[in-house]
């Protein structure tokens, strides 16, 4: 199995508590923590934003499940259409049948009990369908298997299909425990535990009414207690993350209804991703929040919660909270401030970028480099640390990420590819111009054939020097 | 080959390198967008730095002016810190409608400014933003007038959504720096070039004629 190859990156190990390992060991399946999620959505409601990417009315098939045989026929896919106002790429007619027949080879490859991770992952390169669910199936899987070795550091193997159901649901319920024990406020974390109701009423939204009597003030701890060790004060910590989240949040892609509306099914999509990075924050009390992770979970989420098959797509947060978690372990230093001058960190990535560039054209590292000066901090943090998501429509992100994902070298390899076949697209112009042109140009990427630049990106020869430029 | 923006000199007089700081999703990204290009849209949050270009006539003189747009967030100070280098302007946003971004104006932008502006006679300008949002006010006027007088800068309020006081922002930064010698001479490349002129490289000047 193609598992063998992977490498285990050191810092994965390092940057995930054993903790939040093992909640994340698979993708869940049933639908749960719903709870005050709900803001009166009735489905249909928001067929202008689903409708393009072929979903919307067509939830016909309510039971198509990972191990069902072509469970999802005729899922209501059509020819690859751009989710809600984005990209130009035109669609050919042949482009449609090479779909469908990828459509079909990916059921075929679902209904196998053994997932054939290298065949997926080469259909999963050229490209996903867009609509119905086999995105979202392909991704869960390919990112499950592609992070296996967290799971095999933490007594997890993935075995074969037959087995996924039960990790499914043994996720799901983790995840719903980890959300009740992290998410809720003390007071009604105190509550569910059926201790009496102590001093805590004002915060929980709660009922109680009148005055506390002496013997009902807790001595121990209460909300305004100052204390590092504090529940309270470690909860009120997480207030102005919350905000930032938010606020974040409603920015997410703000051309597209999906993320950013006022609707209720905007706001419901808000409060799932808003949950799995209040998550990611108390899991990782280092690193915490960092504005562009909600870029990041973006896709994963719009993908899972878009999915055909309603069941799947009502779990989407909790799938999306165990992909997210997994993406990030092997690029969340980036994210890391104290990390960014490591072997690790944002700009040792940085120096391997300019390193693969000088190996593939030395004529234009030297321009950016030597002549023009456009440090690569300028224009390529944001483009690896973000996974290329603000540098691209929506539907263009799907489809670079189907190539990052089923890399079988590991995302940040393919990513820094593709950041290099980006330089090289626009050589040209980069070419003709000076800093100003040259980092305006990076900074708001043109519109360009994704096809042609992952295929550039393929071509791309690995950087054998030990270049590396201190930052 | 070394002055890649030589060919563009003739385009304008001055050349300012301005900053935009302040915290996250007070509109930074907003006003400049509202400077630059006349309009305002909903923007995703900037990730590390943003930056554009905007030649305006002020003052009487065709101005190139290149404005850096930080990200807010803590993550990035470190990273945004160089930026601050050679800034002839700073401009530091609040949202009048949240009073913790005012606050963090001295408990952290004015030391960050302090810390890493290299640039001695610098201008700063402190702007309230969200004016539109006149009911959900929190931050009072009198306390940005306040606030300028004592770190010294300049101040004024505007919308980036309404533009209201966009345009005045900037001239008047603009028109700041265009006051101040030391500054107008790090913009003007010609200068520049006749500084490195007149100062040739033999150091010794003891045969001083006088004429």
């Amino acid at each position: 199995m193609l598992r063998g190859k992977l490498k285990l990156p050191e810092k994965a190990r390092r940057a995930f508590p054993d903790r939040l390992g093992s909640i994340v060991a698979g993708f869940n399946e049933k639908d749960e923590e719903n709870r005050g999620l709900n803001h009166g959505f009735e489905l249909g409601e928001e067929l202008e934003t689903f409708q393009p990417n072929g979903f919307g009315l067509d939830r016909e098939l309510d039971d198509y499940k990972v191990e069902d045989e072509k469970s999802d026929g005729e899922l209501g896919f059509r020819a690859p259409q751009k989710p809600d106002r984005d990209g130009a790429d035109s669609v050919s007619f042949s482009d449609v049948f090479a779909a469908d027949e990828k459509r079909s080879d990916l059921e075929y490859e679902f209904s196998q009990k053994e997932i054939n991770l290298e065949k997926l992952q080469r259909v999963a390169s050229s490209g996903l369908p867009d609509g119905g669910g086999l995105r979202a199936t392909a991704w869960k899987v390919i990112i499950s298997s592609s992070f296996a070795h967290l799971q095999l550091l933490l007594g997890y193997l993935p075995a074969s299909r037959d087995l996924w159901e039960k990790e499914l649901i043994e996720n799901q319920s983790k995840y719903a425990k980890l959300k009740e024990e992290l998410l809720l406020s003390p007071s009604q974390f105190s509550k569910r535990e059926d201790e009496p109701l102590r001093s805590n009423k004002q915060y929980a939204g709660s009922d109680a009414d009148g005055q506390l009597a002496r013997h009902d003030v807790s001595t121990d701890d209460h909300p305004l207690c100052l204390g590092q060790a504090s529940v309270w004060h470690q909860y009120f910590q997480f207030t102005e993350i919350l905000e930032q989240i938010d606020r974040d949040l409603l920015r997410t892609h703000p051309d597209m209804k999906f993320f950013s509306s006022n609707s209720s099914l905007s706001r419901k999509n808000r409060e799932a991703m808003r949950n799995i990075l209040l998550l990611f924050a108390k899991l990782n009390p280092v690193i915490r929040y960092v504005q562009g992770m909600n870029e990041v979970l973006a896709p994963l989420y719009y993908v899972f919660s878009t999915d055909a098959d309603e069941k799947n797509a009502a779990n989407a947060e909790a799938d999306s909270f165990a992909c997210f978690v997994r993406l990030l372990s092997d690029s969340v230093d980036h994210f890391c401030e104290q990390l960014d001058n490591s072997s690790v960190g944002i700009h040792s990535t940085l120096s391997r970028l300019l390193g693969l560039l000088k190996a593939n054209d030395e004529e234009l590292w030297r321009h950016l480099e030597l002549t023009n000066k456009v440090n690569p901090q300028f224009y390529a943090f944001r483009w690896i640390t973000l996974l290329l998501t603000q540098e691209f429509d929506l539907h263009s992100i799907l489809r670079i990420w189907d190539c990052l994902l089923s890399n079988p070298f590991g995302v940040q390899e393919m990513l820094l590819r593709v950041c290099c076949a980006m330089l090289l697209c626009v050589k040209t112009n980069l070419l003709s111009g000076d800093f100003v042109d040259n980092l305006k140009l990076l900074q708001h990427y043109p519109k360009i054939n994704i096809e042609h630049l992952l295929q550039v990106a393929q071509d791309i020869s690995p950087d054998t020097s030990s270049f590396c430029l201190s930052p | 080959m070394d002055s890649p923006s030589s060919q563009e000199s003739v385009g304008f007089d001055y050349l300012f390198k301005l900053l935009l700081i302040g915290d996250s999703g007070v509109g930074k990204s907003s006003l400049l967008l509202s400077f630059t290009s006349d309009s305002f849209q909903d923007l995703s949050p900037t990730i590390g730095v943003d930056f554009k270009v905007k030649y305006a006539d002020i003052g009487g003189k065709k101005l190139k002016l290149a404005i850096w747009d930080t990200a807010g967030q803590e993550r990035f100070r470190t990273l945004t810190s160089s930026y601050y280098r050679g800034a002839q302007g700073i401009i530091m946003v609040y949202d009048v409608t949240r009073r913790e971004t005012f606050t963090n104006l001295s408990d952290i932008w004015a030391k960050e400014i302090d810390l890493y502006s290299t640039n001695q006679d610098c201008i700063k300008m402190l702007v309230g933003n969200k004016v539109d949002k006149e009911s959900e006010r929190v931050v009072m006027k009198k306390e940005g007038i306040n606030f300028a007088r004592e770190y010294g800068c300049l101040f004024i309020e505007c919308s980036a959504k309404t533009r209201l006081n966009v345009q005045q922002c900037f001239e008047e930064l603009v028109l700041k720096i265009l006051d101040t010698p030391s500054l107008l001479a790090e913009g003007s490349k010609v200068l520049k070039k006749n500084i490195f002129k007149q100062k040739p490289p033999q150091p010794d000047t003891s045969s001083s004629s006088c004429c």
